[in-house]
């Protein structure tokens, strides 16, 4: 009962400047309700002390205001002070019955209910959001078919769910086949009377199938570029064109943007980059790129011989497709979990990576763990390479990993699948720490013995339960930010420019179109 | 029950097979006035569970399959049912080809040129008898994202399938050993590149590798002496395959277009879940199986230049632009031009190299429901055994469960019921416009609407259609009584109810019945009609003091009257709705 008083109180304190007189009245009301309960438990049942305190020890810190904030647990309070006071001009009859009862009571449990508020307080804060990155979570990711607006074409549904299973994964895939989809939302949508499709089509049909796809993921840069591309084609085209001519124009603009952006860019990059691969070299990559794969492939098949490192990490395993594929295509291919980085980058004399947008500043946003490759590799003076097509150029500028990523579900860092429902049992434990080799595990593990001290003391918890530990938060970012110094070059179709080049690019390719 | 937000279309649409249900025949030998889809379960007509389970996956392109002499009264129920009518949605079509049999194979159903018309896009086929708690969203959400990637697009060739299974053990009260089973092989799937988000089905699908009914499986066996021969090809291309014995094809099968060309190509094709999916299954591993099958041409379709990915890609066929090559959680395969090296057991024994690159053949997939007890219920109801399971399952959801099969009124309010009558609220069922009679005492039992239930009845673990009527006194032990049949009470009791006039039609059906029953009751002190796990045709009239016990009772005239028993003639008809 006190504790709802606290939430309660907490969420008004918020919304607390646009309330009107009768709410107020209300909500003085509903306090003077929960004080009286609390007093009545505590008057009750005097072993549950530190509950009831909770409620009775708002009232002194109301009436001295300021006086006790020197103690730690008051600070989240002294917020909650505010609210006394409009109740006082809303219900006169507050007032005098506050006094009696709590004085006398104020003091003694204060002590006891200072330690006890931290731990009270943690989990009304969301615990599966770092504070930091808050602002990186997308709003709400939707595993499931329900929820997504009726106006969504079959095509790009399939898509999106593809795109949240990783079945479709990097930023040209994503973006070729977003594109493939929408031609198909595009050949069903019927112009409504009275309006033009130019005008209708991008507002009505296009933008939900986009935030359907923005629901699923985040778009990433290359689709938002073409996405660009598409709005800007459909506004211009002319109203006066029959609709099934302007559907079809558009269908084949969209498959010349794929060819020329995409394809046809990707052999050009390919045939460029595969002259940085000489005999004799030792070509580290990370996670797995398309572009790189086709290059490292070319190279190989004008008979050029080399050695391939191929670096990887949790929790998607790039790099065992890119492994696989080479491997299938006779390369001789070294495959190193992320921690044996260190280790491997010496033998390298070329790192090859991949990218998810080239910013503006010259840095590179690709998979989490680049920006490691790119400095330890810059360390040992082996050149950082980066394929990138045009597309994915962007106008934007970050600095750090902070401003511009995409927080993917906490659940995929997950080794085992979540159990469904099963009450915990400690074989559960013991598994997940054996065969758990991250250190997530292994520390939540530790976490979970501290945290079991306010719950039940035998009760040890799984990752999976990482939601309900409270003093633990999982994080898992999909992609960082490079420096630009430690690259060295950036191969696009536009010829190899050094990163400080990218805006001019950027400008060139995807500005005017 | 209306739903507050329409989920988005999947772009499918539904094929819903309304069939004579060969194994209900007690109740359905006549389907012009009562076909098997329209048979009462937990007081809605079959019919009523999988179109809702189509209207929750957003499907509302529905086309009712029926032969010919059925179609009047579907169309009528359509029309008038307060369940069916109270369906969201536009009224679903109905089909009824003339060349349809009662008889006729799924498989040839999908022949017919009617059906070959209608089917548009990619479609769903589901069996009238098909009940599910399972969202059928979810089933639908795996198909979708384990489709290879880029063949979102409608026209696309290379989709997979989906079909159900169902474990017919483990579930409490609904499931009987008597259940028909499939055998069925499957190979799991590659790991997920996350992990599946809660509620996620994924860890369940499963590529299926071989299927066949049980009655297939042991002329197999019988023809082997006793040992199921495989193919040395399976286990080169799938090193784990698991075999179940116990589940059983829930009959609901997503499957992409060129399914409808690929059945319209193989003649000999009787069934979908034997046939269609088993040929398919082995066309997956079988060396040369999907060529003969013309499965390469189906699939080829109008476009012939299908590329296989990664080498030679068709610059002016923009259309095949691959994003699997692309996704960065997607290996090229194996290069076919390659000898096999050491490591690629999977490419198979190069004794037969395939001159063209080999046809990838789209997986069949499966979603294997796991054995728990809570498991949400995923049945057919083909025997009269599950018609009362289930019906009675659903009897005992209160509510405010979960499951979208609950009634919203375990008693409905139009029901009047007599002093000191007691029902168990927690598993009964009563419908509408019922009359039950004082001191009567009904628990686990279904009751349907405008039921007359006299005085003094028990009813133990009972489903009554609509509009039976009971007599006083009269006790009933697992019973299933037909639509409009008449239980006589004490024979004082049976002519003070005066409702001698409803059953006009039912004396036609009498005479043997009677017979039967009075060489039962010979001997019987007390006149009460005690009935134990019987089953009682519609219209059927019971006689006051018929004592019986497992027995059939329905009018001798019908054809059919050899295999009565309802309970042992499960064996064939597994498709043949």
């Amino acid at each position: 009962m006190a504790e709802q008083g606290g939430t309660a109180e907490q969420s008004k304190t918020v919304e607390e400047p646009k309330v009107s007189a009768v709410e107020l009245k209300k909500r003085a009301k509903a306090d003077k309700q929960a004080r009286r309960a609390a007093q009545k438990e505590q008057e009750g049942a005097p072993a549950e002390v530190p509950p009831a305190t909770n409620g009775a020890h708002q009232e002194p810190s109301a009436q001295g205001q300021g006086v006790q904030q020197d103690q730690k647990g008051k600070a989240a309070q002294a917020k909650g002070q505010q609210q006394p006071k409009p109740s006082k001009q809303g219900g006169q009859d507050v007032r005098p019955e506050r006094g009696g009862p709590s004085q006398p009571q104020s003091i003694p449990p204060r002590s006891k209910a200072a330690p006890a508020a931290p731990s009270k307080e943690l989990p009304k804060r969301d615990n599966s959001v770092v504070e930091l990155l808050s602002h990186l979570y997308p709003i709400q990711r939707r595993p499931n078919l329900a929820g997504v607006s009726k106006d969504v074409h079959p095509a790009v549904l399939a898509l999106g769910l593809q795109i949240s299973t990783y079945e479709i994964c990097g930023s040209s895939a994503r973006c070729v086949a977003m594109l493939l989809a929408f031609k198909e939302a595009i050949q069903a949508y019927t112009t409504p009377r009275d309006t033009s499709l130019p005008r209708h089509l991008v507002s009505h049909h296009l933008s939900p199938q986009i935030d359907c796809l923005r629901s699923c993921r985040p778009l990433a840069e290359s689709m938002g570029n073409a996405i660009r591309w598409l709005k800007k084609l459909i506004v211009e085209l002319d109203p006066d064109k029959p609709e099934h001519e302007a559907k079809d124009f558009i269908c084949e603009e969209i498959d010349r943007f794929v060819h020329e952006r995409i394809t046809v860019t990707d052999q050009a990059i390919a045939a460029s980059a595969r002259n940085q691969i000489r005999t004799g070299s030792v070509v580290l990559t990370y996670a797995k790129s398309a572009i790189v794969e086709k290059t490292i492939l070319q190279a190989h098949e004008q008979g050029t011989r080399f050695r391939l490192i191929v670096v990887d990490s949790r929790p998607l395993f790039e790099g065992k497709r890119l492994a696989t594929s080479l491997m299938r295509a006779g390369l001789e291919v070294q495959y190193v979990p992320f921690s044996g980085l260190a280790h491997v980058v010496k033998d390298a004399t070329l790192v090859l990576l991949g990218a998810h947008s080239m910013l503006s500043n010259g840095r590179l946003q690709s998979r989490v763990g680049t920006a490691s490759i790119a400095l330890q590799a810059h360390k040992a003076d082996v050149p950082v390479i980066v394929c990138c097509e045009s597309v994915k150029f962007s106008g934007k500028v970050a600095l750090d990993s902070i401003v511009l990523n995409e927080i993917a579900p906490p659940e995929e860092l997950l080794l085992s699948p979540i159990p469904e429902k099963s009450p915990i049992h400690p074989a559960g434990v013991a598994t997940t720490a054996v065969t758990g080799k991250s250190a997530v595990t292994v520390t939540s593990a530790a976490i979970s013995k501290d945290a079991s001290e306010d719950d039940e003391p035998a009760k040890l918890k799984t990752l999976h339960e990482w939601s309900s530990i409270s003093n633990l938060r999982l994080l898992n970012p999909m992609y960082d930010i490079t420096p630009a110094e430690y690259i060295r070059m950036v191969i696009c179709e536009y010829g190899s420019v050094p990163p400080s080049s990218v805006p001019v690019v950027h400008r060139l390719a995807n500005e005017g179109m | 029950m209306p739903h507050a937000t329409h989920p988005p279309s999947p772009g499918l649409q539904a094929l819903i097979f309304c069939g004579p249900g060969l194994s209900l025949n007690t109740f359905t030998s006549t389907p012009s006035t009562l076909p098997k889809c329209l048979l009462p379960v937990a007081n809605r007509p079959m019919l009523w569970y999988p179109l809702d389970w189509c209207h929750r996956m957003g499907i509302y392109d529905i086309t009712l399959v029926t032969p010919p002499d059925a179609a009047p009264p579907l169309e009528a129920a359509l029309r008038s049912h307060p369940s069916l009518t109270s369906l969201s949605g536009p009224r679903p079509e109905v089909l009824a080809p003339k060349g349809l049999e009662m008889t006729s194979g799924t498989a040839e159903l999908l022949r017919l040129g009617e059906v070959q018309r209608v089917i548009k896009g990619d479609f769903v086929v589901l069996s009238c008898d098909f009940v599910s708690e399972v969202d059928g969203s979810r089933v639908l959400q795996q198909w979708m994202s384990l489709n290879p990637a880029l063949a979102a697009a409608s026209s696309s060739r290379r989709k997979g399938g989906l079909a159900i299974y169902y474990p017919t053990y483990g579930g409490e009260g609904i499931s009987s050993k008597r259940d028909e089973t499939d055998f069925i092989a499957t190979a799991p799937l590659s790991k997920p590149n996350v992990m599946p988000p809660m509620g996620s089905l994924r860890q369940e699908v499963e590529e299926v590798v071989m299927v066949m009914p049980t009655d297939t499986l042991n002329d197999t066996l019988n023809e082997n002496k006793q040992a199921l021969p495989i193919r040395q090809t399976l286990l080169a291309k799938h090193g784990n395959v698991k075999i179940r014995t116990k589940h059983r094809d829930a009959h609901v099968y997503f499957l992409p277009l060129w399914v409808k060309d690929f059945v319209a190509r193989n003649e000999k094709f009787d069934s979908i879940s034997e046939d269609v999916l088993g040929w398919w299954a082995k066309a997956g591993w079988q060396h040369g199986l999907a060529e003969k099958l013309g499965l390469d041409e189906v699939l080829a379709g109008k476009r012939s230049t299908e590329d296989e990915a990664g080498n030679g890609r068709s610059v002016e066929e923009e259309e095949e632009v691959d994003a699997t090559a692309l996704s960065s959680t997607k290996s090229a395969p194996a290069p076919v031009r390659q000898p096999p090296q050491a490591f690629a057991t999977r490419v198979g024994n190069s004794a037969a190299p395939p001159s063209r690159p080999k046809l990838a053949v789209p997986p069949l997939l499966a979603y294997m429901q796991p054995v728990s007890p809570a498991q949400p219920l995923i049945r057919r109801i083909d025997t009269a055994a599950q018609l009362a399971f289930i019906s009675l399952h659903i009897a005992r959801l209160q509510p405010s469960d979960p499951s979208p099969l609950a009634h919203e009124h375990k008693i409905h309010p139009s029901a009047s019921i007599g002093q000191q009558s007691r029902i168990s609220h927690e598993d009964c069922l009563i419908a509408e416009s019922v009359t039950i009679g004082i001191r009567c005492n009904i628990k686990e039992s279904v009751v349907g609407a405008n039921c007359e239930i006299g005085s003094n009845v028990r009813l133990t673990k009972c489903v009554l259609m609509d509009g039976v009527v009971v007599g006083d006194g009269v006790q009933m032990v697992g019973c299933i009584v037909g639509k409009r049949a008449r239980v006589e009470g004490t024979s004082t009791a049976g002519s003070k109810s005066g409702v001698a006039e409803v059953e006009g039609a039912a004396v036609k059906g009498k005479g043997k019945g009677k017979q039967k029953a009075t060489a039962q009751s010979g001997g019987e002190d007390d006149n009460k009609t005690k009935l134990t796990e019987c089953e009682i045709a519609p219209f059927f009239v019971v006689e006051a003091g018929t004592e019986a016990k497992g027995e059939t009772m329905k009018a001798f005239d019908t054809e059919g009257e050899l295999g009565g028993d309802g309970e042992e003639d499960v064996g064939d008809e597994d498709d043949e709705e």
